[in-house]
């Protein structure tokens, strides 16, 4: 139910048409090849094998650029080590098929006549392939794994473990790790477009419709591919691509290696980091799918989802005995919002101690997409040990906005990142610090707050806290750099989001609809950019 | 050839005396056996063929990085010269056992502009190369040192180089820019990188065995694929796919060394099953466990010339790792202690320690009529000397093994004109029987070794 309203919400353009202007037609980004971050690979796996599949638990690890892994698959490179893990995980997932009676099945779909059987084989690898490359494989492919097939078959005398080499092939290749959509200059193909739109949207491979309407050339169509944009958006598995890029955008991957000391932070669990990032993303979940809100409600809505963990943190009764449960806060409970969870607030900190400066950075960086620059170099940066003077987090870093030279940069994070002083390192609400009430007071752009519970409200009300959230959309659905982005175009899809009022599955469907989506750029032809550090 | 003595000592506790050793017989960890051995002369030059550095043996380079620095005042040894001439200093005399095999380099400074803190500095202590931008973000401009090197002397080996770390942390070793070569973090996956599949027993010979083929022939694809994928794209992911296909390369000689060559070494043999567990305590990482599993099975890794070049990181530059004791993350402290900074000192100290516990393992292994750790150059660097100030002069250089007798040992070299750290990164790459006419680029850039510290 709560689906089929997004759903409708979503294809009705709330800006009418006439007065919304065209996109600028601007140069798209260059094409690069994008591997696929560790996540993607997981889920191909799991679509083409089933969650049974056992995947190897360390593969090459994802790198962010421009804080996102999207971007990061586009520059970085698999190192040897990650050759060495895709190629055992390859063979591995290849047993594990021919050993599964049930998997064996579904991929084999016919009986060989003997240890080599060309026709069957060739059955087998088109139809793996096909899903696995996100395209049909070309008759030298196929003949090429066919015979890789029959070799192994005769040297193992078995047709099926002749085929697993076959399969493994497929699986360790570079056609499956990347994702290969760099167009022709002028347009993607068909099945470019569909795995842009399925990776996108679903953060996996396309799935058997989107792939018949690829081969049908429904995707080169406006009316077939919005169609399809619309039905990936309609589909459950879009919470999967919703929770992929919320959880890229906010560091919330990191949760799971949280490193905290326990005899500071007594709440503090192996459980937290997991919990914390759940209440992240069921909450997002909720204001996207459930009420279709505006995103920045984030940022004031008093609704969350805890778990016995958070609850005994937040110290709110516990909505269920076993898993997650919804919870409205109240005002007495000084939080509220998604810069009042713990996800937020545990990893901006230190391991012993807050800090005012990685909040307000984050604050600024990810959530408004300003840069704030790295402290130069010579900057000596001590603050004052706790003492009866200095007894707060406010007075030992109050050196940071007294000396001019610290100021510059600091009066743009110290400020916010004060305001969060009532959470400790973990989350944990507090009145005092060291004996000393907690001044949580500061300014926004001019805007005064006297605690976090008002922050949040400055936050949604600030003018680039929208547009943020659709220029880091739009660099996550190409995997480009911000400056590789067209400004004028940025701003067209930021001006949209908040005439739709910033809902975000609309901003998914603008997206998709983009030219800087569905158009490619050249292919990257730059090595790097520019050094600089001379 | 047989090993002398089949069951040697592999994991010998750090300090113990070379005549008393502390074996593990195969049994649990922790069981300790101690026996004296008789001197090492006696030992070694009965079987005639194996001496250290006569060429039969390898030569082999250890990159051993740490993050934040040190504190110059309490790192730097009051005397230079040889032997007797000079001491160890306060943060590094936990090396004191190893004394004779040290060349403690000081002075050296990173020419590069300073730009991005402890970033800069990396990068001139491991590229001698600017950093590259990429958007927002930098990245090396050119492979790190122990790359460049592997390049040279990793070819022949199962693995060309290998990366460990004794916290969860990225690493710093790259190919290249956006190259990244990920540490392996886990000791148990070391250990089964190591001992599983690609280890042959010693004096056993290669294995026929036909999936080995079977592998290679699927590899054979892959570069088929590799090869036509390539014709469509343009000279940035050119130059990706290129990585790509090393790797691809690097597995196919893999396991062609496994049919044919298998490296066979005296002094290898299969370390302990490992059985402890290495999680976080009090949410602090078990650094000193991590960093001596991992060594005990890079030395072996060395010994059985499964590779010949590695790197092993404790931690990141700009890590907030929270060592035992310490009051908050080791990044933090060096900004935020006062005083003269008791803290990171200590935490700097327990570094050297841990280095300490790497080197002995190496040394502790006999090759020829010496030990493996003189068969290797290990080149011990951080990212900036005092971090409170990002300062890239007075880098804390500390050389290990004299690599063959390229290097002084038992030296403090000082550099009171403060030499270019690159002079340092030539003079390692020529312990490796390179030709080095000049390295680095920009500022860093040099065409001279660092003749002060070269035997």
């Amino acid at each position: 139910m709560h689906l089929l309203l997004a759903l409708l919400s979503c294809t009705q353009d709330p800006t009418p048409a006439e007065t919304r202007p065209a996109a600028p037609e601007v140069q798209s980004p260059d094409t690069r090849l994008k591997r696929l971050t560790d996540a993607q690979y997981r889920n191909v796996m799991r679509d083409l094998f089933g969650a049974e599949v056992v995947v190897p638990s360390s593969l090459d690890p994802d790198q962010r650029i421009e804080g996102l892994y999207a971007v990061g698959a586009s520059y970085t490179t698999i190192s040897s080590y990650g050759i060495e893990k895709y190629e055992s995980a390859a063979r591995s997932i290849a047993g594990q098929v021919m050993d599964s009676e049930s998997l064996k099945a579904a991929w084999v779909p016919c009986t060989p006549v003997d240890v080599r059987d060309d026709d069957c084989a060739s059955q087998a690898i088109a139809a793996l392939g096909r899903k696995a490359w996100r395209r049909p494989l070309s008759a030298e492919e196929l003949e090429l794994l066919v015979l890789v097939a029959a070799e192994a078959g005769l040297v193992l005398d078995d047709f099926h473990e002749g085929l697993e080499v076959a399969f493994s092939a497929l699986l360790m290749s570079p056609y499956l790790l990347y994702r290969v959509e760099l167009g022709d200059g002028e347009r993607f193909d068909d099945f470019e477009l569909a795995s842009r739109l399925s990776f996108f949207l679903w953060n996996t491979a396309p799935d058997e419709e989107l792939l018949a309407a690829a081969e049908a050339g429904e995707l080169s169509e406006e009316a077939g591919y919005s169609a399809q944009v619309d039905r990936l958006l309609a589909d459950e598995r879009s919470r999967e691509g919703l929770r992929n890029f919320f959880s890229e955008m906010l560091q919330l991957d990191r949760l799971d290696s949280l490193s905290k000391d326990p005899t500071v932070f007594t709440y503090m669990s192996d459980t937290l980091g997991p919990s914390a990032r759940e209440e992240s993303l069921l909450g997002i979940e909720a204001l996207v799918y459930e009420d279709d809100a505006s995103y920045l409600d984030l940022f004031t809505t008093r609704r969350t989802f805890l778990d016995r963990t958070l609850a005994a943190l937040y110290d709110v009764p516990a909505p269920e005995r076993e898993g997650f449960g919804e919870v409205w806060l109240d005002i007495a409970d000084g939080r509220r919002g998604f810069l009042g969870q713990a996800s937020f607030l545990a990893l901006q900190s230190h391991a012993t101690s807050t800090s005012p400066t990685a909040r307000g950075i984050f604050v600024r960086e990810v959530l408004l997409c300003q840069v704030i620059p790295d402290p130069p170099a010579d900057a000596n940066t001590g603050i004052p040990e706790v003492s009866r003077d200095a007894a707060t987090m406010r007075d030992r870093i109050a050196i940071h906005l007294e000396d001019p030279f610290c100021a510059s940069c600091h009066v743009l994070t110290d400020p916010i990142g004060l305001g969060f002083e009532n959470f400790d390192g973990i989350g944990r609400w507090r009145e005092v610090e060291n004996d000393v009430t907690i001044d949580a007071s500061g300014e926004l752009d001019g805007e005064a707050f006297v605690d976090a519970w008002q922050l949040g409200e400055l936050i949604a009300a600030h003018p680039e806290t929208g547009p943020c959230l659709s220029r880091t959309l739009l660099k996550y659905a190409t995997g480009s750099l911000s400056d590789e982005l067209d400004d004028s175009l940025q701003d067209w899809h930021a001006e949209g989001f908040e005439g739709a009022g910033h809902r975000v599955l609309w901003l998914f469907r603008d997206v998709a609809l983009s030219p800087a989506f569905r158009t490619p750029g050249p292919v990257a032809e730059d090595s790097l950019s520019e050094d600089t550090g001379s | 050839m047989k090993p002398l003595f089949p069951s040697r000592a592999l994991d010998w506790r750090v300090g113990q005396p070379l005549s008393r050793r502390a074996l593990l017989g195969g049994v649990a960890r922790g069981a300790v056996v101690t026996l004296a051995l008789p001197p090492l002369a006696a030992m070694f030059n009965a079987g005639g063929t194996a001496y250290a550095c006569d060429g039969v043996l390898p030569r082999r380079f250890g990159l051993w990085f740490w993050g934040n620095g040190n504190i110059p005042d309490r790192w730097t040894p009051t005397n230079t010269g040889d032997g007797d001439a000079w001491e160890l200093s306060e943060q590094l005399a936990p090396l004191a056992a190893l004394k004779h095999r040290l060349c403690v380099v000081t002075g050296l400074k990173s020419l590069l502009t300073n730009t991005v803190p402890h970033t800069s500095g990396a990068a001139g202590m491991l590229t001698a190369t600017p950093l590259q931008s990429t958007g927002d973000d930098n990245t090396y401009g050119a492979a790190t040192i122990d790359q460049v090197i592997a390049a040279a002397i990793g070819g022949s080996n199962i693995y060309r180089s290998v990366q460990t770390a004794a916290s969860d942390c990225s690493g710093q070793s790259y190919t290249g820019p956006n190259s990244r070569n990920p540490p392996e973090t886990d000791p148990y996956a070391f250990y089964e990188r190591i001992f599983g599949e690609t280890f042959i027993e010693p004096g056993k010979k290669g294995v026929v065995n036909p999936s080995l083929g079977l592998r290679r022939s699927a590899l054979d694809a892959v570069m088929g694929d590799i090869s036509r994928l390539n014709a469509r794209l343009g000279a940035a992911d050119k130059a990706r796919l290129e990585q790509h296909l090393d790797g691809v390369r690097e597995l196919e000689q893999r396991l062609a060394i496994l049919e044919e060559n298998p490296p066979n070494l005296e002094a290898c043999e299969r370390t302990p099953a490992l059985s402890a567990d290495f999680s976080d305590l009090l949410g602090r990482p078990q650094i000193e466990a991590r960093n001596e599993a991992m060594s005990t099975m890079l030395a072996m890794a060395l010994a059985c010339d499964q590779t010949r070049v590695f790197a092993h990181f404790t931690h990141d530059p700009v890590s907030n790792l929270l060592f035992e004791e310490a009051s908050s993350g080791h990044h933090d402290l060096t900004h935020n202690e006062g005083g003269d900074q008791p803290e990171v000192n200590a935490i700097t100290v327990r570094l050297m320690e841990m280095l300490a516990t790497t080197l002995q393992k190496l040394e502790d292994i006999e090759e020829g009529d010496g030990t493996l750790l003189q068969n290797c150059a290990v080149l011990a660097c951080t990212e900036v000397s005092l971090a409170q100030t990002h300062a890239v002069d007075e880098l804390p250089v500390v050389l290990a093994g004299g690599a063959c007798g390229y290097f002084k040992q038992d030296h403090h070299y000082r550099s009171y004109s403060g030499e270019n750290v690159t002079r340092l990164l030539i003079s390692l790459q020529r312990s490796m029987e390179m030709n080095v006419s000049s390295f680095g680029s920009d500022a860093a850039e040099d065409d001279e070794g660092l003749s002060g510290i070269e035997a």
